[in-house]
């Protein structure tokens, strides 16, 4: 009874490495924002416009916003069940939500701002994603923190 | 370096703690789901309990815990595999496993443990049903405490010591049939 399993070590690590990959992330992390800033670009374009609008024009703005939600979705889902996001990429990723945040909000508000219109809805659209991903950013600081913490109590001083 | 260690380096990013701890756990993984399953199928089994870890693991919230819940993982991945069986198994043997049952009679006192041989062991547990197959392995083969194969199978503990019980009575059996004798 001698068996032994097939696959070493290092073919294991090789067939993970969709789940490990860097692209898969950077990917994820794009879908997701990407999607989430275009909706709410496209929605504050929409909430803005003067006057009533024709159907067709409804129409496209409706099937543009839906297009972003998907793939804001498609994002979401690769980062939950596709990548592994490690805590250093936690971080990274926040950080680069808050920046996306923070540009979308400052870019809508100005369009706002120069129509004349909707500066209100924009800057709260806004605010609230500028606010999650600030939680965020601050939740994978403390975590990746309290990961290093611990690596130093259980390494000891010398490390 | 402690499992801990790993598995929170493995967190925080590094990929070659990952490799450290995929190194560490891959026979101990792939020997309790072949014990469990056929060759075929073992491997492929274990790379899916791999790719799950993976992705779990930054999520895992106690890594002072990992085998327990690396165990969980593969039970869940086996038992898709063999939901079937399961299912006959308990029909089949009527499994009084309420908890309680002969849970008292503690699980160290076997007189046929000292004596069964681990090749014969492994020759005799694909014949085992599915359950006590499950913690034979579990308690035996990867040295996890009664507490631990509990949290494992989600069962309580009472019930893990009266299936290994059972378990080993039918291991006894089936070995006096093939000639064996304490």
């Amino acid at each position: 009874m001698n068996e032994e399993p097939r696959l070493s070590a290092q073919d294991m690590i090789e067939r993970l490495e969709p789940a490990l990959s860097p692209m898969t992330r950077i990917r994820a992390v794009a879908a997701l924002l990407a999607g989430l800033a275009g909706a709410v670009f496209v929605g504050t374009l929409w909430w803005s416009e003067p006057g009533p609008l024709p159907g067709r024009t409804q129409l496209a703005f409706a099937v543009f916003t839906v297009f972003c939600l998907a793939w804001a979705g498609y994002g979401g889902w690769l980062l939950t069940r596709r990548a592994a996001l490690f805590a250093t990429d936690r971080v990274i990723a926040a950080w680069i939500g808050l920046v996306a945040s923070l540009t979308t909000t400052g870019i809508v508000t100005a369009v706002a701002v120069r129509r004349g219109t909707g500066t209100g809805p924009a800057l709260a659209v806004g605010g609230l994603f500028v606010a999650v991903a600030l939680v965020l950013t601050v939740r994978a600081h403390a975590r990746r923190a309290a990961l290093l913490r611990r690596v130093r109590e259980l390494t000891g001083p010398e490390e | 370096m402690t499992d801990e260690l790993l598995v929170i380096r493995a967190q925080l990013g590094e990929r070659a703690a990952l490799a450290e701890l995929l190194a560490r756990w891959r026979v101990p993984v792939w020997t309790y789901v072949r014990r469990m399953l056929d060759g075929e199928r073992a491997d492929d089994v274990t790379q899916e309990i791999w790719l799950a870890v993976v992705r779990g693991l930054p999520r895992l919230r106690e890594p002072g815990r990992f085998a327990p819940w690396l165990f969980t993982i593969a039970r869940r991945s086996v038992t898709d595999r063999l939901r079937g069986e399961y299912a006959w198994a308990r029909e089949a043997s009527g499994f009084g496993d309420a908890s309680g049952g002969t849970a008292g009679e503690g699980i160290a006192e076997d007189p046929a443990e000292a004596a069964v041989d681990r090749a014969a062991l492994v020759s005799v547990l694909s014949e085992l049903p599915v359950p006590e197959r499950e913690i034979l392995v579990l308690f035996y083969l990867e040295d996890l405490p009664v507490e631990e194969c509990a949290y494992i199978c989600q069962i309580p503990a009472g019930t893990v010591k009266s299936r290994l019980n059972r378990a080993r009575r039918l291991l006894r059996q089936r070995l006096e049939e093939k000639g064996y004798r304490p």
